[in-house]
C-alpha cells in the first residue's frame, strides 16, 4: 500500500521557491569573499606568445592572478584533454586564459581588461567536415598521448572518438530490400540557457590543503573528479556543497566557473573566491549541445517492414571532449530508433574543432539522432503511402523484443505512447486552410533512450528521536522535482507522513556517492536505494514496537507514522514509540545501495552487455502546426506528448517534465540558432539567441503511460530527458503534412521554410 | 560618490545611500540583501530580474539605483512577509507552476501585478503579461494554469 | 554578472542644467531616459560612456497632450503609456501598433519614446511609426530650441543628427485629416510579437473619395536607418486601395529596401519580408482609415 507514491503531492521545494528564499549558487556570499573575472581568447586557434598581467596586478582591489602555467594538469571525463586555463595554446573563442580575483566583481572585470595577451593565430578548424581533411591542422596534436578510457580514437587526426556497430548483413539486406531510402540530416549546437548562470565559490584551506566549493551541479562526484584532475590533487581533498540549481539540463556537470574559482582560491591565502559567468560567457564558453551530421540509409520491404539500416554519424565535440564521447557512442546507437531492424551498421566519428565546447544536453545524443531517425521514418511512410503511425507501430518494439545487442527489453510501452498521442491529436483529420496564407498539418515522432548503465546510487536514511526522517543522498534538486519524488518514496518506504521527510542539500562530505543526476536515472536508481534503506528502517521500528508490545514484528505494519496490528488496529504512533526512548536518546540509521551491475535484465550477446540499459525510455509526440506561407513562420497549435514513465511516482512532476520537454524541444527546433563565423559565435546574447516564451507555448497535453518495470522502485522509470527529443521531428513531420516540404537541417527557421516552399513551387508548377 | 535616495521597499520607507552607478538589481541583492530577485541575462531579455515599481513590472537590471527614489518597489520578499503565502503563491504551489524556481519570483510578481489590475484576465492576457519572462524549464502550462486559477477569485 | 564601468552621474533638475552637463561632459556624456538601450550599450561596451545625465528629474518631459492641430508626446513618455493612450489610438494608430510590439512588458514599462529615437536603431519600432505619422521632434540644445522632422534625424545606424548636448523634449504629431489610417507590422525571430524586428513596416494612407491621396511607408531593419520607401509610396498614391494596388506598392517597397544579412536574417529573406509586411501594414492602414481593400 502506498500513501504518497502515485499522488500529485505538492513539491517540497515550492514554498522556498515562490517566496524567493531558495538559495542558489549566485546567492552564496561568504565573509571576505573575493570575485573573479576571466580573460578569454578572441581567436578560434592561436599560440599564446606572451601574457602580461602586471597592470592587472597593480589595479585596485586585485588580490590574485592565475594563468594556465599555475596548474599544468589536464582533466576530462573520457579523455583528459583540457586544462583549467589555456597553456601555450587557445583552441576556441572564449577559451579561458587568465583569471583575476579582486575585492569586487567590478574591480575584477576592470583589472581583467588590463591583461595583455599576445597571440599568434593558427589555422583553425571551423567546421566538422573540415576536421576530417587529410591535411587538416590538428586541434590536439598530442591527442595520442592523453590519458583516456577504453574507447577508440584515431591518433594524429582530429578524430577523438571512433565507434562501429554491426549486426546482421546490411549489404545483403539492402540488395534484398524493395526500397532503399538515403538522406542526410543535421542537428545544430544549442545552449542549455539555464537561467542561473554558471557560478561557483571556492575556498582553500592553507593548512590542510583542502578545497571547499559551493556549487550548482547535477553530478557532484563526477565534478569533484574533474576538479581533482585539473588541480592535480586527490578527489578526497575536495568538498562540494551544492546550492539550489537554477536549471541544468546537462549543463552543470563539467568544471566551468568551478575551475576558475578553485585556481584563484589556491592563491588568495584562504579567502573564498566567487566566479559568476556572464550570460555572454555562458553562451560562448560553457558547453553546447553536440552538433551532428547524420547520413541515414534504410531498406524497407513493400509491406513496410524495415530490414536494414546503416548510419554514418559525425559529431563535433568542439575544442575539448568534456562529456561528448558518450554522446557520440550512445547517441549513435539510438539512431536505429525504437524499431526492430535485423541488419544494422553504424559508424560514428567525433572530431575536435576550434569551436565552443560541447557536451551533455538533455537527451545525451538522442535529440540529434531522433531528429534524423524520425524524419526519415516519415519520409519512408509517405513515399510508400503507408500511414506514418501504422508504419511505426508495425516496426516498433514490443515488450520482450531483443534490443540491438540482444538484450531482452522490459517495460516497453511504445505502442501505447504512439496510440495515445495519435488519438489525442486527432490523427487523420485537419482543417487544412484556415486562411488563404495559412496551412495546417499534423505530424508524429517517437524516440527511445537508454539510461546510464551500469551506475549506482547510495543513500543513508536517518530517523531521529523527533520522528523526522532525513534522506541523505547526493542527488541535487536541479528543478526536475526529485527532492519531492525521493521524499514520496521515502515516506512510503519507511511508513511516515511526508511532512517529516526532508532531503538535505548535497554535501560530498556527508552525502554518499551517487552517479549523476542525469540520464533520467535518479528516480529509478536512488528510488531503489531508498526503498531498500526505508524498508530497513521500517523493520527496525517494527522490531522496537514488537519488543514493546511483546509481539512478533511480522504482525505489525506502519503507514503514515502509525503502527498497527494485523487487524489494522492502531497500537501506537511512531512519535510516541520514539518518545519512550527519550531519556537515552534514540536514532536509527540505514544505508541503501542500488547498482544495476549484474542485473539479469542486462543479459545480452557476449561482449555487448555494455550496450544494455537497465530501463528504456520511450516517448511519442504528435503535433499540429500552422504555417504562414508568406513568411514561413510556423505556429505550433497543439502537442500531444505521451511518455512511458513506468509508474508515475508523482503525476504532477511527470507532467512538468513532459510539458517542459515540449517547450524546450519547440524552442530548440524552431528558434535557437547560433550564428557562427570563423568559429566565433556572433549572437552571444539572449536578444539574438531566442528561447521560447509562454506566448510561444502551444496547447500541450501530457499523457503518462505506465508500462511498469519489475526492477524499478514502485515500477518507476525515468522521464526527464525523452520529452524534448521528439518535438522537433514531430513539428517537421507536421510541416510536411501541411505543405509538402521537408527540412532536414535543424533549426526549422521561417527562412528555410520559405525557401523550401519556393523551391517546391518552382519544381511543381500548378500545385 | 554616493547618492541618498528615499524610497519604499516592500512597504517600508527606506532611506539609503547608494552608489548611483549601480543598478537597482545590484542594490536590492547586494546592499539590501533581498536576493530573491535574480539576474538571468543582464540586458532585459529574460525578465528574471523583474520587480514591481509602483505596481508595474520592470527589468531591474536596466535601472540605475537613483531611479528608485520616490518609487515604491516590491520584491518577492514582500509578498509573504507576514508568513502567509499570497493567493498567487499558493496557486503556484498547488499547480506545480515551478521547476528550478529561478524565474519564479519574477513570474509570481508579474502575475500579482496583472491580477491587481484585472481580477479576471483570460489566457491570452496572462500570456501577454508573462511574455517577457523566460522559464527554461518550460513550466509555462502550469504557470498559466496557476494564474488562471486565481483569475476571477481576485488577487 | 557584468558590472558597469565607473562613470560620472548627475540628475539635473532643469533642461538648462542638463544641456550644460552634457556640454561639459563631452563626446562620451550621454542622456539617460529609460535606460533600456543605454544601460545595455554600456554593459556590452558598444558605446564608451564617461558621464550619464539622467533627465528624468526634469519636469514637463512626459505626457500625451491634445493640442488640437497636433498631438504632443513628451520625450520621456513611456512606451506603455503610448500603448494605452486612447488619443494616440484614435489619431495615430501605427504608433500604438508599434508601441504594443516594442520589447516585452518589463522593458516597455521603462522604455521611452525619446530614447527610441535617440538610439536610432535601424530596427526601431517607433521610428517608422513616427515617420509615417509625419512627426517632428522638439530639441533643446546649447543653441536653444528647434524642431525637426523625425525622419530627418536619422543619419546612420545608431546615429542621429543630434549633437551630444541636444535633448529631445517632445514630439509633435499633426492631427491627421479625415480618411487617415495607419498601421505598423513587424516580424521577429520567434515569428511575431515583441522580438527585435527582422523587418518592420509602418504605413499610413489618406483616402479621399475612394482614392489614396497621400501615402507614407517607412521601413525598419531593411536599411541602415528607419527610412521611407518613395517608390512604393508613389506607386499607391492616386490609386484606389485594392489588393492589386497595395500589392504593387508592396513589391515596390521591396525594391526601396536595402537590407543586409546579419545574425537575425539574411538579406534575401528580409527583401521578401519587406514585401509581405508592407502589404500587411498597408492593409492595416487602409482598414484603420475606415476604408476597405477591394480584392
Ligand atoms: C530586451 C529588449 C528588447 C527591445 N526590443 C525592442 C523592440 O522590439 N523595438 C524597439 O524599437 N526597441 C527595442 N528595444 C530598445 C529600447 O527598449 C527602445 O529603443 C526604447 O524606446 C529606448 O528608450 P529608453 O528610454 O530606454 O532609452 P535610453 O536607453 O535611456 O536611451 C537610448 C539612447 O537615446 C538617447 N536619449 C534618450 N533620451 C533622449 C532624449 N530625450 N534626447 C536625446 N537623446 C536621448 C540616450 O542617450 C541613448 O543614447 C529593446 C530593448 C531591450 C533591452
Amino acid at each position: 500500500m502506498t500513501t504518497y507514491v502515485g499522488n500529485r503531492v505538492a513539491r517540497v521545494d515550492s514554498v522556498d521557491k515562490v517566496t524567493g528564499r531558495a538559495v542558489y549558487g549566485v546567492d552564496v556570499a561568504l565573509p571576505g569573499m573575493l570575485h573573479g573575472a576571466v580573460v578569454r581568447s578572441p581567436y578560434p586557434h592561436a599560440r599564446i606568445v606572451s601574457i602580461d598581467t602586471s597592470a592587472a596586478e597593480r589595479a585596485p582591489g586585485v588580490v590574485a592572478v592565475a594563468t594556465g602555467k599555475d596548474f599544468p594538469h589536464l582533466f576530462g571525463a573520457a579523455i583528459k584533454d583540457q586544462p583549467f586555463l589555456a597553456i601555450d595554446r587557445v583552441r576556441y573563442v572564449g577559451d579561458p586564459v587568465v583569471a583575476v580575483a579582486a575585492t569586487s566583481e567590478r574591480e575584477a572585470q576592470y583589472a581583467r581588461d588590463l591583461v595583455r595577451v599576445e597571440y599568434e593565430e593558427l589555422p583553425a578548424i571551423t567546421d566538422m567536415q573540415m576536421a576530417l581533411d587529410d591535411d587538416a591542422p590538428l586541434v590536439h596534436p598530442d591527442l595520442h598521448t592523453y590519458e583516456r578510457g577504453g574507447h577508440e580514437i584515431v591518433p594524429h587526426t582530429n578524430i577523438n572518438t571512433l565507434y562501429h556497430f554491426e549486426r546482421g548483413d546490411v549489404d545483403a539486406a539492402f540488395a534484398e530490400a524493395d526500397h532503399v531510402f538515403e538522406a542526410e540530416y543535421s542537428a545544430h549546437a544549442l545552449s542549455h540557457v539555464t537561467l542561473e548562470v554558471h557560478v561557483a565559490v571556492a575556498q582553500y584551506d592553507t593548512y590542510s590543503g583542502d578545497y571547499t566549493l559551493w556549487v550548482t551541479t547535477d553530478r557532484p562526484y563526477f565534478l569533484r573528479d574533474d576538479l581533482a584532475g585539473g588541480l592535480g590533487v586527490d578527489g578526497s581533498k575536495i568538498r562540494l556543497k551544492v546550492a539550489q540549481v537554477g536549471g541544468s539540463f546537462g549543463a552543470k556537470g563539467v568544471p566551468i566557473a568551478e575551475a576558475i574559482a578553485v585556481m584563484l582560491a589556491r592563491k588568495t591565502s584562504g579567502r573564498p573566491v566567487k566566479v559568476e559567468l556572464t550570460r555572454e560567457e555562458c553562451l560562448i564558453a560553457s558547453q553546447l549541445r553536440v552538433p551532428a551530421i547524420m547520413k541515414l540509409k534504410t531498406g524497407v520491404t513493400n509491406e513496410g517492414f524495415m530490414i536494414a539500416r546503416s548510419a554514418d554519424v559525425l559529431w563535433d565535440s568542439g575544442a575539448y571532449t568534456a562529456y561528448t564521447v558518450g554522446v557520440a557512442i550512445r547517441g549513435s546507437q539510438t539512431i536505429v530508433g525504437p524499431y526492430r531492424i535485423p541488419n544494422v551498421k553504424i559508424r560514428s566519428r567525433q572530431v575536435y574543432t576550434n569551436k565552443a565546447i560541447t557536451g551533455s544536453y538533455r537527451g545525451y545524443g538522442t535529440t540529434q539522432v531522433t531528429w534524423a531517425c524520425e524524419s526519415q521514418m516519415d519520409e519512408i511512410a509517405n513515399e510508400l503511402g503507408i500511414d506514418p503511425v501504422v508504419f511505426r507501430l508495425q516496426n516498433g518494439y514490443e515488450e520482450g523484443d531483443p534490443y540491438l545487442n540482444g538484450q531482452i527489453m522490459h517495460g516497453v510501452g511504445l505502442r501505447e505512447t504512439i496510440e495515445t498521442a495519435r488519438d489525442e491529436i486527432g490523427w487523420g483529420s485537419v482543417e487544412r486552410k484556415p486562411a488563404p496564407h495559412l496551412r495546417r498539418g499534423k505530424g508524429l515522432a517517437t524516440m527511445i533512450k537508454p539510461t546510464l548503465t551500469p551506475s549506482s546510487s547510495n543513500v543513508v536514511i536517518n530517523l531521529g528521536q523527533d520522528g523526522r526522517v532525513q534522506v541523505v543522498c547526493a542527488a541535487p534538486e536541479v528543478g526536475s522535482g526529485q527532492d519531492t519524488v525521493l521524499a514520496q518514496m521515502a515516506a512510503d518506504a519507511v511508513g511516515v507522513p511526508i511532512d517529516v521527510v526532508s532531503v538535505p542539500a548535497t554535501d560530498t562530505a556527508l552525502t554518499p556517492y551517487n552517479g549523476p543526476v542525469a540520464s533520467s536515472r535518479t528516480t529509478y536508481h536512488m528510488g531503489n536505494a531508498i526503498v531498500a534503506a526505508g524498508a530497513e528502517i521500517r523493520e527496525k521500528v517494527l522490531g522496537l514496537a514488537a519488543d514493546f508490545f511483546g509481539t512478533d514484528a511480522d504482525y505489525l505494519e506502519m503507514y503514515d507514522g502509525e503502527i498497527r496490528d494485523e487487524n489494522g488496529e492502531l497500537l501506537i504512533t511512531l512519535k510516541d514509540l520514539l518518545a519512550r526512548h527519550q531519556s537515552e536518546g534514540y536514532a536509527l540509521t540505514a544505508g541503501g545501495r542500488y547498482s544495476s551491475t549484474g542485473s539479469p535484465l542486462l543479459k545480452a550477446n557476449p561482449g555487448e552487455e555494455w550496450i544494455s540499459s537497465i530501463f528504456w525510455m520511450l516517448c511519442t509526440q504528435a503535433a499540429e502546426i500552422e504555417v504562414d506561407t508568406e513568411t514561413g513562420v510556423i505556429r505550433v497549435i497543439k502537442v500531444a506528448a505521451s511518455a512511458d514513465v513506468g509508474k508515475a511516482i508523482n503525476p504532477m512532476t511527470c507532467e512538468q517534465q513532459v510539458e517542459g520537454g515540449v517547450v524546450m524541444g519547440l524552442s530548440n527546433g524552431l528558434f535557437e540558432d547560433f550564428k557562427i563565423d570563423n568559429g566565433r559565435i556572433e549572437n552571444a546574447s539572449l536578444v539574438d539567441y531566442k528561447v521560447a516564451t509562454i506566448e510561444d507555448m502551444p496547447e500541450i497535453v501530457p499523457i503518462l503511460v505506465e508500462s511498469v518495470h519489475n526492477e524499478a522502485p514502485f515500477g518507476a522509470k525515468g522521464i526527464g530527458e525523452p520529452a524534448a527529443a521528439a518535438t522537433p521531428p514531430a513539428i517537421a513531420n507536421a510541416l510536411f503534412d501541411a505543405v509538402g516540404i521537408r527540412i532536414r537541417d535543424l533549426p526549422i527557421t521561417p527562412e528555410k521554410v520559405l525557401a523550401a516552399l519556393a523551391e517546391k513551387a518552382a519544381t511543381e508548377p500548378g500545385d | 560618490m554616493t547618492f541618498r535616495i528615499d524610497t519604499t521597499i516592500n512597504g517600508d520607507r527606506t532611506v539609503i545611500d547608494v552608489d548611483p552607478t549601480l543598478t537597482l538589481l545590484e542594490v536590492l541583492r547586494e546592499q539590501l540583501l533581498l536576493s530573491g530577485t535574480k539576474e538571468g541575462c543582464g540586458v532585459g531579455e529574460c525578465g528574471t530580474c523583474v520587480v514591481l515599481c509602483d505596481g508595474e513590472p520592470i527589468a531591474s537590471c536596466l535601472v540605475l539605483a537613483g531611479d528608485a527614489a520616490g518609487c515604491s518597489i516590491e520584491t518577492i520578499e514582500g509578498l509573504a512577509d507576514s508568513g502567509e503565502l499570497s493567493d498567487v503563491q499558493r496557486a503556484f504551489v498547488r499547480t506545480g507552476a515551478l521547476q528550478c524556481g529561478f524565474c519564479t519570483p519574477a513570474m509570481v510578481l508579474t502575475a500579482t501585478a496583472l491580477l491587481r489590475e484585472d481580477a479576471a484576465p483570460d489566457a491570452e492576457e496572462v500570456k501577454k503579461a508573462l511574455g517577457g519572462i523566460l522559464c527554461r524549464c518550460g513550466a509555462y502550462p502550469k504557470i498559466l494554469e496557476a494564474v488562471l486559477e486565481v483569475s476571477g477569485e481576485g488577487a | 554578472m557584468k558590472r558597469l564601468r565607473q562613470f560620472a552621474y548627475s540628475e539635473p533638475a532643469t533642461l538648462d542644467e542638463a544641456v550644460a552637463a552634457l556640454a561639459s561632459g563631452g563626446e562620451d556624456a550621454r542622456v539617460l531616459a529609460g535606460g533600456t538601450d543605454l544601460i545595455v550599450d554600456m554593459k556590452t561596451e558598444r558605446l564608451p560612456t564617461s558621464a550619464v545625465v539622467n533627465i528624468k528629474k526634469i519636469p514637463g518631459l512626459t505626457g500625451i497632450d491634445d493640442l488640437g492641430e497636433a498631438t504632443r508626446i513628451g520625450a520621456l513618455t513611456k512606451v506603455t503609456a503610448i500603448e494605452g493612450s486612447q488619443l494616440v489610438q484614435q489619431r495615430h494608430p501605427a504608433l500604438v501598433d508599434a508601441a504594443s510590439v516594442l520589447a516585452s512588458p518589463p522593458v516597455r514599462a521603462l522604455a521611452t519614446i525619446g530614447g527610441n529615437v535617440g538610439r536610432a536603431s535601424p530596427a526601431s519600432d517607433l521610428g517608422p511609426a513616427l515617420i509615417v505619422s509625419a512627426a517632428s521632434a522638439r530639441i533643446r540644445g546649447t543653441m536653444g530650441e528647434r524642431e525637426e522632422l523625425v525622419e530627418g534625424l536619422y543619419v546612420g545606424p545608431g546615429q542621429t543628427s543630434l549633437t551630444c548636448s541636444d535633448i529631445i523634449t517632445d514630439f509633435i504629431i499633426p492631427s491627421p485629416p479625415v480618411g487617415f489610417g495607419s498601421g505598423h507590422v513587424k516580424l521577429g525571430k520567434r515569428g511575431g510579437g515583441t522580438d527585435i524586428a527582422m523587418a518592420g513596416t509602418s504605413a499610413s494612407v489618406v483616402i479621399e473619395d475612394g482614392v489614396v491621396r497621400d501615402c507614407k511607408i517607412a521601413l525598419a531593419s531593411l536599411g541602415p536607418i528607419p527610412f521611407r520607401a518613395p517608390t512604393a509610396e508613389a506607386a499607391l498614391s492616386g490609386q484606389a486601395p485594392t489588393e492589386e494596388t497595395l500589392g504593387a506598392a508592396a513589391e515596390a517597397a521591396a525594391e526601396d529596401a536595402s537590407p543586409i544579412g546579419d545574425v537575425r536574417a539574411s538579406a534575401s529573406y528580409r527583401a521578401t519580408l519587406a514585401r509581405v509586411l508592407t502589404l500587411r501594414a498597408l492593409r492595416a492602414a487602409v482598414a484603420s482609415s475606415g476604408g476597405w481593400v477591394v480584392a
